[in-house]
């Protein structure tokens, strides 16, 4: 490969780069020619600086290997605006989970809400606890005083299905 | 007693958000002479222009003053309607309101109205004193003269070709096809140039009403629109045309190798070879600066080609032949060059092999070109591995030159197409730009293609190439898309080299008294509205000549010159503007400054007796003078004036200028 990144020596990783092209089906995701709508409506650009099209671009020029080890891509609040927006039909979302795949299947470092809402998941079924919410009258009210269903436990087995899924990607 | 109308134009909120229209046509009404003044938001447009006819009838106004955009723009407009109501369309003047008042003074709107009243005033005084004129009819010549014999060229001879023209395609080169003979693909089809060139460099050759004159220049042109006479030189080939076959067994014999120019130096060919692989006419050509023969002059010299011709068509006795040719109208399409990038050292063009400039990419990458149309590295002989494009070299370069090529970016993606097509999916292609212009019809998808085959586009240039030892070459570059500096390695670069005016333009615009614009290129008469003829009238541009091309907008304008030409001469004769100089015989001295000055070649001098003594007397070719007023300034005895513009004219508007000044005393400023 004829590139280097002088800033950190690293060079292009083609078969990484080549797996995130079949996961997200071909190259029309990564279609960017920088018209920057992307990183200009992100919502996680102005606290955690996160720059879509840079992400689209180094993947494109197939420097992933500092993007999967890097915090940056957990970063993404998934609001799917990039790949709404994109003129080109480029979507900086589905690379960004393409790379945390990348980046579970290499056992790189998640960050510890990750892996809570994976164990949250495993316990209940769900990746948020059942809470209660306060009323305009101050009462505390939990769901069976809100006249909600009751949320039942996950069926038996659902953990060795759970993991049996998760392994399997 | 004259009776002026005055008409005020708004033109939507041009003039009319600036000027106060109102108190300016309230004004003119003011003014001595005046019996209508109004104002209306497009004075050009049918009610406008109704309204200026109507009172022409009712108010029997016998002088109009519009005052409105700039004469340039709808002065004939306004011509064509007085004298459709009756009055002589020379007794119209145009005061210019918005380039010359609402446009410039915008932030000033009651100076700009109290300037508005005062050009009005001017204009009142002046068109009193304008004359009647009458357009003088001439007869032309149906022939056409077509100067470059590259597409632009062809184009417009084939059409005025079929349209029952006689045409004379003047081509430099020993064949026509230009700079599209020397092109592969052409985007954004990626139809085969020659495929789509051939047939009508053939249909050129082949017409009946087309006269190809192949190593050839023009060295003379005299006359005026509908009656030039041209002067071409045949430069000899020491071939017979009519007898030469195209067999090319005098090139094999020939042993004098010389560079290739149709190949761009690549290769070499013989000093006795025909032009191209496609030529137009296919007949061989002696280089008489290479030939043994020719150079020494000594009959008994080498003389290999003339054992091998078996027709006997070569002629070491062939003199350079001049054709006098009389031609109604001219299409100039001189076509561009090539920039030479060794004059931008930091890219190392001419001091690394591996760095190569479009054009030569395009000749590598032809079937018919010296690689067969193998893409090799022209110092390795191999395959490369990685090929990077530069953009932009030379153009959007205030150093070199500030436009954009605007084919550069369109035939670097070509290219890397190509490449990624010849050379697999396991080569890598960069592609380093600036901004990347993809503008046409059907190009912004070409550019999706690119990306889509997996060429990399690399927002950022390089600030200069370097080369290793073994001969690959590397540059650093910033590229903003990933905020990052990148280090790249090719084995070979292609610079994106821009169009160039090329050389022979400036003896070309001293022939044919055309006028260059500021980037090097010759000059249209108006960018938007007469894109296609010069100032001079009866000379029409096509192609690269008048900036930078593309074929698909090369071939519009060559059809277009060749539509405007249909026009100017199809009815056997035109009607020439009477705004000229006129000479009083009585005044002129015979000094002879006019006639140095005068950039049309219009001022003749005449001798006449004159009791008994020989004078010089000028004269003017009425048919030829453009009416720009030069020898009127600079005449010492005031002889020579051009119609309305005279001092009568010119020192009432004077006067007019300063009545409203004159009761302020001179106090102000």
């Amino acid at each position: 490969m004829s590139l280097t990144d002088l800033m950190s020596m690293a060079k292009p990783n083609l078969e990484s780069r080549g797996k995130i092209l079949a996961k997200i089906h071909g190259r029309e995701l990564l279609n960017c020619f920088l018209c920057i709508r992307c990183t200009s409506g992100c919502t996680a650009l102005k606290l955690l600086e996160l720059k879509p099209h840079e992400i689209e671009k180094l993947v494109n020029l197939g420097f992933v290997d500092e993007l999967v080890s890097s915090d940056i891509i957990w970063t993404c609040a998934t609001c799917l605006k990039c790949f709404q927006r994109c003129p080109q039909k480029a979507s900086p979302y589905h690379v960004i989970i393409a790379l945390r795949n990348l980046a579970v299947e290499r056992e790189a470092k998640v960050p510890e809400a990750y892996m809570k809402a994976v164990s949250q998941i495993l316990e209940g079924g769900l990746a948020e606890q059942v809470q209660k919410v306060t009323n305009n009258k101050m009462e505390t009210c939990d769901r069976e005083s809100l006249k909600l269903f009751k949320i039942k436990p996950p069926k038996e087995g659902f953990q060795t299905v759970f993991l049996k899924a998760l392994e399997e990607k | 007693m004259t009776r002026i109308g005055v008409y005020v134009c708004h033109c939507g909120l041009n003039i009319a958000g600036v000027v106060d229209v109102e108190n300016v046509a309230n004004y003119a009404l003011t003014l001595p002479n005046v019996a209508v003044a109004r104002h209306y938001t497009y004075m050009c447009s049918e009610p406008g222009q109704s309204m200026i006819q109507d009172d022409i009838k009712t108010q029997k106004l016998d002088r109009i003053v519009i005052a409105t955009c700039s004469p340039r723009m709808h002065e004939e407009t306004f011509r064509k309607a007085v004298s459709e109501a009756g009055l002589n369309p020379y007794l119209v003047e145009i005061v210019n309101l918005r380039e010359q008042v609402s446009w410039p003074h915008s932030e000033e709107p009651k100076k700009a109205t109290e300037k508005a009243k005062a050009l009005v005033r001017m204009g009142v005084a002046r068109v009193k004193l304008l004359e009647p004129l009458e357009r003088q009819t001439v007869s032309v010549e149906k022939n056409v003269l077509v100067v470059g014999g590259g597409i632009a060229g062809i184009q417009a001879s084939l059409d005025l070709a079929n349209a029952g023209f006689k045409v004379y395609l003047v081509e430099k080169a020993p064949s026509i096809g230009g700079r599209m003979a020397q092109l592969d693909k052409t985007f954004p089809t990626l139809d085969c140039s020659a495929c789509i060139l051939t047939p009508k460099m053939v249909d050129a050759g082949k017409h009946q009403n087309i006269t190809l004159l192949t190593n050839s220049e023009v060295t003379h042109v005299k006359g005026f629109v509908g009656n030039y006479e041209v002067t071409v030189l045949k430069n000899p080939r020491f071939v017979d045309e009519a007898r030469c076959v195209g067999c090319e067994l005098c090139t094999q014999s020939c042993p004098v190798k010389i560079p290739d120019k149709f190949n761009e130096n690549l290769s070499q060919t013989r000093a006795i070879s025909i032009f191209s692989p496609h030529a137009v006419p296919k007949v061989a050509t002696i280089r008489p600066e290479y030939c043994l023969r020719l150079k020494t002059k000594n009959k008994t010299v080498c003389g290999k080609c003339v054992q091998a011709c078996e027709t006997k068509a070569i002629n070491f006795g062939q003199e350079p032949e001049v054709i006098q040719l009389k031609v109604g109208g001219v299409v100039l399409a001189l076509g561009s060059e090539v920039f030479d990038a060794s004059r931008m050292f930091e890219f190392g063009y001419g001091r690394f092999p591996n760095v190569i400039s479009n054009i030569e990419f395009e000749r590598i990458s032809d079937a018919s070109g010296p690689t067969g149309g193998k893409i090799l590295n022209p110092k390795s002989r191999k395959p490369p591995n990685s090929i990077i494009f530069v953009q932009c070299v030379g153009s959007r370069d205030k150093r070199f030159h500030e436009y954009c090529c605007r084919v550069g970016c369109m035939i670097s993606l070509k290219q890397a197409i190509l490449a990624r097509e010849k050379l697999g999916k396991d080569v890598d292609i960069y592609v380093c730009y600036n901004d990347l212009r993809a503008f046409g019809k059907g190009y912004e998808e070409f550019y999706r293609r690119a990306r889509d085959m997996g060429i990399n586009f690399m927002a950022g240039i390089p600030s200069d190439i370097r080369s290793t030892p073994d001969g690959s070459l590397y540059f650093e570059v910033f590229e903003s898309g990933t905020n990052k500096l990148l280090e790249l390695h090719a084995d070979l670069v292609v610079l994106a080299n821009g169009l160039v005016p090329s050389e022979g333009i400036g003896k070309m615009k001293e022939l044919f008294h055309v006028l260059k614009s500021r980037d090097g290129f010759l000059l249209e008469a108006h960018p938007k509205l007469r894109p296609l003829e010069c100032s001079t009238a009866g000379i029409f541009l096509a192609g690269a000549c008048q900036g930078p091309k593309d074929i698909p907008d090369t071939v519009a304008q060559a059809s277009g010159a060749a539509a405007k030409i249909i026009d100017l001469l199809s009815r056997g004769a035109i009607e020439l503007e009477p705004l000229k100089a006129a000479v009083d015989k009585d005044l002129c001295s015979g000094c002879r400054v006019c006639e140095a000055l005068c950039p049309f070649t219009a001022i003749e001098m005449k001798r006449k007796e004159k009791a008994g003594k020989e004078e010089l007397r000028v004269e003017v070719i009425e048919a030829l003078c453009q009416g720009c007023g030069l020898c009127s300034a600079a005449c010492p005895t005031g002889a020579i004036k051009i119609e309305q513009y005279g001092n009568k004219q010119v020192l009432a508007q004077v006067d007019a200028a300063f009545a409203g000044a004159a009761h302020k005393g001179g106090s102000h400023r």
